[in-house]
């Protein structure tokens, strides 16, 4: 809708429409005649154009829902109104670049299926395999990125190479769903599984277990009662290992890689985190090689942030579409009017906002 | 304006905008439960082809997991195409959802957050509903490692471009923390590493005392110590550096050495001071010149008349009646002798200080006197001078005073001071960080020698040989009830009500069933010995009601799993995982068979008993 559409829309509603629309968008808009209001409106759409828009198309839909009503029952208040608006409505936060927002059909833009495509690894994924031919690789990217890829290859060429994998994660429930994935893709008398109440064809090549399962195994080893097939062992992958920093449970990590046999390679799969030099640094202060930290922090798919209004109204979070990495404060300025008249309807009186 | 979006209305939005499939997280179970109940009399079913697509999934499921048929969510799954997820479904349930959600029947799943990291399956969306997690009792906010996990399911790899997620306010959510968590750099970890007695055993069974420390220095606990122990050592070095210019001036420990001098210097004018005010020799003499006694001056000898402090100087004064009927003032100093002769003295507080009579009688006394008389022996009371002494003459001792290097000392003094107590304790706690594992360690084996698991020279005693097996939680409480007998002729449903109370550490209240006699007196046994253990291990829960449930049904193996849900208020899924866990708290039981083969018997007899229906039917 361009700026004259707009006007001559704003121009057909009756005044009470554009107070209400501009209720929270101009300061004070009660002092306001019918033609200053629409020029104030119009400077307001440079803004935030779509929020605008769709406001004012909801408000001209429920006009039109009441003239269908008796006379009588127009009247009858069907939205709690707000509490007068005391600020303008940036107030707070960052001041306003003069960047337009994005609007929500931009934010919504590329929603659906991919035309199919020919696999192709990504270059970490690529770069992580080529890695572990030499050394304990440590991997550290986004959840969803398929560091399950990067297992099943890693799986692949050690078996082809003779050796035998394990594969554990830290939950029964991850072991279980593992299984059931690798039997496919390896034939199932090439998978075991081996948890604390299940135990299936434990002397395959490729064995699923809890990261608990394999400290144990390792103890009975080291202790003498040897476990021949951890000779043959070519390859640990130890997935969610950020569980390392689990206050219960993450010593259980330290102790498998701390004695995981020095023949056998580490492949440590792990989400975003903060630190993943330091692990990488740790594995090869004890580990026979220098580790490899593989990690990046881009999404396969990209991520888009929205804000879900209770009333269904749905906005982009912030002001572009695509995630402002390391500006928290780069909201969507409808999101931002939009949140602080939820809270302050849903706060209690006299709570002060945070 | 509802405090949060209906689920109705946010599926509606969400098909509306095509943002399904969606995982939405919400706080609870509860929350999930009563979403799903909303849908009930929802009227947005799904047109029939999507439909039979969900019934055709549901039913190649049911063929692997037959319980799933009968779950109570089902007909809401088929119509409306959403379910719930959560800790409190059995597995089955839950394998069922992620693989509809895999060929992407559903438009949305419920989900609690603190599953988060359970939930390994993929949507368009994800919609996150608060922005505060339940832990341990109290609510925390997220972490940007948490949020970005939780956001992180959204988006599809080959089914998606793009991926969404989706922000909806309810009570108490705080936008700042979700903003702040999508578009942060992820919190770094910290290892948390203990040492637990399970690990003191198997690493003494493997190698030799001496070369645990080099294996604890491997883990990833001692490489961030090192981390910050080296932090430290930097700070030392610049200390150092700056340190430098303080360096060996005339006296090798100057910083020391002008401590001590200025210590001494100090308390000398404080000495000083007393000097100057008044000798206690004089104080003690003071004392006896009261009105009516005679004192030798330097000329001639007089009465007291009163006593006094001169009202600038405060020097103690008497006034004198002279021989020759005069009063004097005269300062007490210049009383050379006190005289052990006292008349009576009528005193007056005005001059002369006493009455007429009184001043008459003593000038006639005075006159009277005898040319000799006997002084007053005063004793002066010792002040402990020694220790002034003492340091007026070390003063003497200390080169300072006379050192070239004087000024600058007392310049640089304060900074030099400051440098070296902060080498001081950096120093120290990079011995407590480089040591601190093996310290905790050392504790560990301790105790284990106290309880008789390790000899002296820290090998395995042969109690200690089977204890290493148990690798669980409160393995101490379980290796003490072993040792102690507690299970000596208990069936496999005592054992595994006992081991139920152990395992289980949530203290979610509820109905239970009746505990047996039996099971209750052994309880309160356990109970007395976690109490006594309590000082080594953290005692568990240990709750009857728990141990009930275990109880029934391996005491009853024709009870079915729909009959022992009955029987309690417990979520399916909560039923399911105290099983399970007691299973693999009994099979560690049963690792034990060389050494307690009844005991093993009974455990095997136990897992047996406890693998049936559901919990036969899992992979």
């Amino acid at each position: 809708m361009t700026t004259d559409e707009l006007e001559r829309l704003l121009a057909q509603q009756p005044v009470a429409v554009l107070h209400r629309l501009a209720r929270g968008r101009v300061h004070r808009h009660f002092r306001a005649g019918k033609r200053r209001l629409i020029e104030l409106l119009l400077q307001h759409s440079s803004q935030n154009l779509a929020g605008l828009e769709s406001d004012l198309q909801t408000l001209i839909i429920d006009r039109q829902g009441q003239s269908q009503l008796p006379p009588g029952a127009t009247r009858t208040a069907h939205r709690v109104p707000s509490p007068p608006q005391k600020r303008s409505p940036n107030r707070g936060g960052e001041p306003e670049t003069s960047e337009p927002a994005v609007s929500l059909t931009a934010w919504l833009e590329g929603l659906g299926v991919p035309p199919p495509q020919p696999f192709v690894p990504d270059p970490w994924q690529s770069e992580a395999l080529a890695a572990l031919d030499d050394t304990d690789v440590v991997v550290s990217v986004p959840t969803g990125s398929g560091k399950t890829y990067v297992a099943v290859e890693a799986a692949r060429r050690a078996m082809e190479d003779n050796r035998t994998v394990i594969y554990t994660s830290p939950l029964k429930a991850l072991s279980n769903t593992k299984f059931t994935e690798f039997s496919k893709i390896f034939g199932s008398d090439k998978v075991g599984i081996l948890t604390g109440d299940r135990q299936e064809n434990g002397q395959a090549p490729l064995l699923i277990m809890t990261t608990e399962i394999l400290r144990n195994l390792l103890y009975d080893a080291a202790s003498g009662e040897i476990d021949v097939r951890l000779d043959t062992l070519g390859l640990v992958i130890l997935d969610e290992s950020q569980y390392i920093a689990d206050p219960e449970r993450g010593v259980v990590w330290e102790e498998t890689i701390i004695f995981c046999p020095s023949q056998a390679k580490l492949l440590l799969l792990s989400a975003s985190i903060g630190n993943p030099q330091d692990i990488a640094d740790w594995l090869t202060s004890i580990r026979p090689t220098a580790s490899r930290l593989v990690r990046h922090s881009k999404r396969t798919v990209p991520l888009r942030a929205g804000y879900l209004h209770p009333n269904g109204k749905l906005v982009p979070l912030f002001k572009t579409a695509a995630i402002p990495s390391g500006h928290p404060n780069h909201l969507h300025p409808e999101t931002k009017r939009l949140f602080h008249e939820y809270e302050d309807e849903t706060m209690p009186s006299g709570r002060s906002r945070r | 304006m509802p405090p949060s979006i209906h689920p109705v209305d946010l599926i509606t939005a969400l098909r509306q905008k095509h943002l399904t499939p969606a995982i939405v997280f919400l706080t609870s179970r509860r929350a999930c439960d009563e979403a799903m109940e909303s849908f009930d009399v929802a009227d947005i079913v799904l047109p029939p082809a999507r439909q039979e697509v969900i019934a055709a999934a549901l039913d190649r499921v049911i063929a692997n997991y037959p319980s799933v048929a009968e779950h109570p969510l089902i007909p809401t799954v088929r119509r409306i195409g959403v379910a719930a997820h959560h800790a409190g479904h059995l597995p089955s349930w839950k394998i069922a959802i992620e693989e509809l959600m895999r060929q992407g029947c559903l438009d949305a799943v419920f989900a609690t957050t603190t599953l988060a990291a359970g939930v390994d399956f993929p949507a368009r969306t994800v919609v996150i509903t608060q922005s505060s997690i339940r832990k341990a009792r109290d609510f925390t906010d997220l972490t940007i490692g948490e949020v970005q996990q939780i956001a992180g399911r959204a988006g599809r790899r080959g089914k998606d471009q793009v991926g969404f997620a989706v922000i909806t306010p309810s009570p108490y959510i705080d936008l700042g923390v979700l903003t702040k968590g999508l578009t942060g750099h992820p919190e770094s970890i910290d290892s948390q590493f203990t040492i637990t007695y399970p690990m003191v055993l198997n690493l003494l069974k493997a190698h030799p005392h001496e070369q645990i420390h080099a294996i604890l220095a491997k883990s990833f606990a001692q490489f961030q110590l090192n981390q910050r122990a080296e932090l430290l050592e930097r700070k030392l070095d610049t200390l150092h550096v700056q340190m430098e210019p303080f360096g060996p001036r005339v006296c090798t420990d100057w910083i020391t050495q002008w401590q001590t001098f200025d210590q001494a210097r100090r308390q000398r004018p404080h000495r000083l001071q007393v000097k100057q005010q008044e000798s206690p020799e004089l104080t003690a003499r003071f004392h006896f010149m009261t009105p009516g006694r005679v004192v030798g001056l330097t000329r001639g000898r007089g009465i007291v008349l009163r006593q006094y402090r001169s009202k600038g100087q405060r020097n103690p004064m008497i006034s004198v009646l002279r021989p020759d009927g005069a009063v004097t003032e005269c300062p007490a100093a210049t009383v050379a002798e006190v005289f052990d002769r006292v008349f009576e003295c009528d005193e007056t507080s005005a001059f002369p200080w006493c009455s007429a009579a009184s001043f008459d009688e003593l000038h006639y006394q005075l006159t009277e006197l005898p040319t000799r008389l006997p002084t007053l022996p005063i004793i002066v009371p010792k002040v402990s001078e020694s220790l002034p002494d003492a340091i007026v003459q070390s003063l003497g001792d200390f080169p300072c005073p006379t050192c070239s290097s004087r000024p600058a000392c007392q310049k640089d003094v304060a900074v030099a001071s400051r440098l070296r107590q902060e080498q001081h304790r950096h120093t120290k706690s990079i011995q407590a960080l480089r040591a601190s594992l093996w310290h905790r360690f050392q504790e560990r084996v301790e105790v284990l020698q106290t309880f008789g698991y390790l000899t002296p020279s820290a090998h395995l005693t042969d109690d200690g040989e089977w204890a290493r097996l148990i690798r669980i939680d409160h393995s101490l409480l379980i290796t003490e009830l072993i040792r102690a007998e507690a299970f000596a002729g208990a069936d496999p449903a005592l054992l595994t009500g006992v081991m139920a109370s152990i395992a289980h550490d949530d203290d979610r209240p509820g109905a239970f069933p009746r505990i047996s006699t039996g099971l209750s007196s052994l309880l309160g046994q356990v109970r007395k010995l976690a109490e006594s253990l309590s000082p080594y291990e953290d005692p568990p829960l240990l709750r009857a009601d728990i141990a009930a449930v275990a109880e029934r049904w391996i005491a009853d193996p024709t009870l079915t799993w729909i009959g022992l849900c009955r029987l309690t208020t417990m979520a399916e899924g909560d039923i399911y995982r105290l099983l399970a866990r007691t299973l693999e708290f009994l099979s560690q039981i049963h690792t034990l068979h060389a050494t307690h083969p009844g005991l093993a018997d009974s455990a095997a007899k136990a897992i047996a008993l406890i693998r049936r229906g559901v919990l036969e039917e899992l992979p």
